[in-house]
């Protein structure tokens, strides 16, 4: 999953401009602001130094309608963040990441000998989101992990999805991330992916979109919740009656989930986080949330298996292990089944699996569902499974050896952007509306070529949110990353890590391009 | 509690404690330059031969510096980071201890540990040590004390604690010794003049026992008080006994085994070490040689170091049913923990 862009850098960060490709440099969208309005009379309120300088761009503007009003619901809160000094507000952020730093709320940047850490930058202009249309995306949400789940059982038993013909099963054979060995192996609950988080985006109209399905290890919880700690901590005026919804159950919650599966269903069944290691870029997250569940978080090296069974090796000797939070690929788990030099796994531990002695979240093979091929046949599994329509759009795929989605992109070339489907990053990728003419014949000769190889989407605008960049607010733009729990019940944290892009008309969110967060607020009505 | 997370807990509070003496040391060392500056010929690094000695790193200096500048050897001591013993060094290897283990200890000691690598790492750290070496010096140990005492007020009195107690008192037993054999360092080249200066009063106070020893003898220096006092007391907690004393404690708490008795090897080497201690004096000390005694001391409290190790970390046992390295950095390890994807 290296790219070229991000080479260097966090794997976390990776993940932020893993298949981002709309995050590229912002001279590619000139459109997104060319068109720039001057905010209309702000109504009633004083103080509105910060509001006055503010300018929505001709896209989805999180703050402010089409009339140029601030919307209803952002009221409270624009009254009262924006009646603060600039500079007062300014101050209090500079502390607060004094603050994550002292604390090490921070991720590590690679490629750098001494593993400098960084403070994820945070923005305090939280984004709200309404009780109602947060219904609507949770709704959505549950109904797609629902239908992901039933396609991975599935997949990894009868294959009736692949029969019925309503998946190619090349398309599945072909993912990077299927496992066959594992087909006809039981899962604890026949559930697969336990922890996902799902990338949303807005599109022109305000519509979630799904961007990508996050089902094998998604991070950025722990940052959801220090950031809600530090809103309640510098900001606690902008609560004021505001209705939010609580973010503080979810590390309970995902301990629930993960007892749930235990296969010893006992008072206390030994859940255990396996981490890569300190010097992986989320190990503060690990760490943060082993401490929340109050379990014990491990490395391949402390765990071992005897007869089938894992332990893990205490002072006082071997103790039986019956969860594993594993925050490792697939790939790294067992050197005696995937890879035989990883270091950072536990040898013996697929064979476990396999016996049902241990369970693991997320199971093995779940990369096959996050697939961006795969991506492409959500709305058709929601159907399938579910005989439901997709709640939640997504952003249109056309799949080259589809004949008339090859007719489609060949004519609209200049404005799509294609994706080799089996490469990652930046990799064999061509950007229609910016590319020149002889790239974009060079892509129309490959895909004649492998049509297999190649997937097309258009190009989708980010919605935007305001942002305190040096003392003043501006536009910038916001992608939302809910978590869904699926233990006993299938449970979505309200809100989710908002995650934006600093830089004036990037479209990269990523923390090491000058990404940062925000805090996400569920509003009780 | 896992082994692993035993044998991080004990490092971060030993590297800590390290970096306190050093300080300490150095710390008096300085004051030592000031007062005797203009009195001979000595320049700044006949200083601090003695104190490179005393925490075994002429070595390694030598190796690094062969033709050594004025401020070089200081520099190696505090914030040289190709020295691992380094202050700088230290509080880093603590404090990367303590990020491991951060669910184990409690936000407190996270928080006090944190800002003192970000100070000593910073360069306002730099310049404190450039302008006002004392102060720097003086940062580190209340900063060390500071933790001790957040520890002693927040962390839950389970294995934990007692792992972290037992680095403490070994580190201490090794440098309070060491600190002690500074005046028998007679084969280091050059350095009469600073052996000279370097009183017993200044190995009391690198000890922090000046005050502790003056109530108990008054003013009056002489070597048999003096080695009763750092070697022997059973009241000042930085004497050799009391920490043994402390670490038999620790050990026998750990394994459940009653005192007086032992189940694995550390327990064993504790209590003979102990005794040893308990049954003779100053005198003895005399008889044997100070360096001689004080150098079986240092190889009984290693070989303690390392039994821990073995009954606790190493589980020889099962260590042969796996291909893993169980302890050290390993760099191709450390390659494949970054290249783990987090979505």
């Amino acid at each position: 999953m290296d790219e070229g862009a991000g080479a260097g850098l966090s794997n976390f960060n990776h993940v932020f401009e893993k298949d981002h490709w709309l995050a590229c440099s912002k001279n590619r969208y000139p459109v997104c602001f060319q068109e720039v309005n001057q905010v209309g009379k702000p109504s009633a309120t004083q103080g509105r130094v910060l509001l006055n300088s503010y300018r929505p761009a001709n896209l989805f503007d999180e703050l402010i309608d089409a009339h140029g009003q601030v919307r209803p619901y952002y009221q409270p809160v624009a009254e009262r963040l924006f009646s603060l000094a600039p500079e007062a507000v300014d101050q209090k952020v500079k502390n607060l990441e004094l603050l994550f730093l002292k604390q090490g709320v921070t991720f590590t940047v690679y490629g750098d000998e001494k593993g400098t850490e960084r403070v994820f930058p945070f923005d305090p202009v939280p984004r709200l989101i309404p009780g109602a249309e947060w219904e609507v995306v949770e709704a959505g949400l549950i109904q797609r992990i629902t239908a992901l789940n039933l396609f991975l059982y599935d997949v990894y038993h009868e294959q009736k999805i692949l029969k019925d013909k309503v998946i190619p099963t090349e398309v599945i054979h072909g993912a990077a991330h299927y496992r066959p060995e594992f087909v006809g192996v039981q899962v604890p609950r026949d559930t697969y992916i336990h922890v996902c988080g799902t990338d949303l985006i807005r599109d022109r109209d305000g519509r979630y979109l799904v961007l990508e399905d996050n089902g094998r290890c998604p991070s950025g919880v722990s940052y959801v919740l220090e950031n809600r700690m530090a809103m309640k901590r510098v900001f606690p005026q902008l609560f004021g009656s505001t209705g939010v919804r609580s973010v503080d159950t979810y590390p309970a919650d995902l301990l629930a989930a993960l007892q749930y599966i235990a296969p010893r269903q006992t008072a206390q069944p030994n859940c255990v986080l396996l981490t890569p290691g300190v010097h992986n870029s989320a190990y503060f997250e690990h760490s943060f949330l082993a401490r929340q569940m109050g379990i014990e978080i491990v490395e391949g090296r402390d765990l071992l298996v005897l007869d089938g069974f894992v332990y893990m090796r205490t002072t006082r000797g071997l103790q039986q292990v019956d969860v594993i939070y594993r925050r490792i690929d697939d790939d790294f788990l067992d050197p005696k089944v995937f890879r035989k030099d990883s270091m950072l796994g536990v040898p013996g531990l697929v064979d476990a699996v396999r016996r049902g002695n241990v369970a693991l979240a997320n199971a093995i093979g779940t990369g096959v569902a996050d697939d961006k091929v795969t991506y492409a046949y959500v709305p058709e599994m929601i159907k399938y499974y579910l005989g439901q329509d997709p709640i939640l759009d997504q952003v249109p795929t056309y799949l080259a050896w589809r004949d008339e989605d090859r007719k489609y992109i060949l004519e609209h070339l200049t404005e799509l952007v294609v994706k080799a489907a089996n490469e990652s990053g930046g990799y064999g990728m061509l950007i229609g509306p910016t590319a020149t003419k002889a790239e974009v014949e060079e892509f129309r000769q490959k895909i004649l070529a492998t049509p297999r190889n190649y997937i097309a989407q258009p190009v989708v605008y980010f919605s935007q949110h305001p942002t305190l960049v040096d003392g003043a607010l501006e536009g910038r733009h916001v992608d939302l990353r809910p978590f869904i729990l699926c233990g006993e019940t299938i449970k979505v944290l309200p809100g989710g890590l908002t995650r934006v892009a600093l830089k004036r008309g990037s479209l990269v969110v990523n923390s090491s391009q000058g990404g940062g967060s925000k805090d996400t607020w569920v509003l009780a009505s | 509690m896992l082994s692993r997370v035993a044998d991080h807990i004990y490092w971060m509070s030993r590297y800590i404690e390290r970096a306190e003496n050093i300080a300490r040391l150095m710390q008096v060392s300085v004051e030592l330059l000031l007062d005797s500056a203009g009195v001979g010929a000595a320049t700044s690094e006949d200083y601090w031969s003695p104190v490179l000695a005393a925490t075994a790193m002429e070595g390694p200096f030598r190796e690094l510096y062969p033709n050594p500048k004025p401020g070089d050897s200081s520099h190696f001591l505090t914030l040289d980071e190709r020295n691992p013993d380094s202050i700088l060094s230290c509080i880093r290897e603590a404090r990367e201890n303590a990020r491991t283990v951060r669910d184990q200890i409690s936000d407190e000691m996270w928080a006090e540990l944190n800002q003192l690598y970000l100070l000593v790492g910073s360069a306002r750290g730099k310049e404190l040590l450039e302008n006002t070496p004392q102060v720097f010096f003086e940062k580190i140990i209340q900063s060390s004390l500071l933790f001790d005492g957040v520890t002693s007020a927040t962390l839950s009195r389970t294995e934990g604690w007692n792992f972290l107690q037992l680095g403490r008192v070994l580190e201490r037993a090794d440098k309070t010794s060491r600190f002690l054999d500074i005046k028998t360092q007679s084969t280091i080249p050059s350095t009469e003049t600073a052996l000279e200066a370097l009183e017993w009063g200044t190995i009391l106070r690198a000890c922090s026992a000046q005050a502790s020893y003056r109530r108990v003898n008054g003013t009056e220096f002489t070597l048999e008080r003096i080695l009763e006092h750092l070697l022997f007391s059973t009241e000042f907690p930085r004497s050799v006994r009391f920490c043994v004393r402390t670490a038999d404690e620790l050990l026998h708490n750990i394994s459940g085994t009653p005192t007086g008795m032992y189940s694995n090897r550390c327990e064993k080497l504790a209590g003979a070490l102990l005794a040893r201690l308990n049954f003779s004096g100053p005198s003895d000390v005399l008889e044997r040689g100070l360096h001689e005694y004080i150098d079986e001391l240092q190889v009984a409290l290693n070989e303690m170091g390392q039994a821990v190790f073995e009954a606790y970390v190493l589980i020889p046992e099962d260590a042969l049913r796996t291909a893993h390295r169980l302890h050290g950095f390993d760099p191709l390890g450390y390659h494949f923990q970054k290249q783990q994807q987090q979505q």
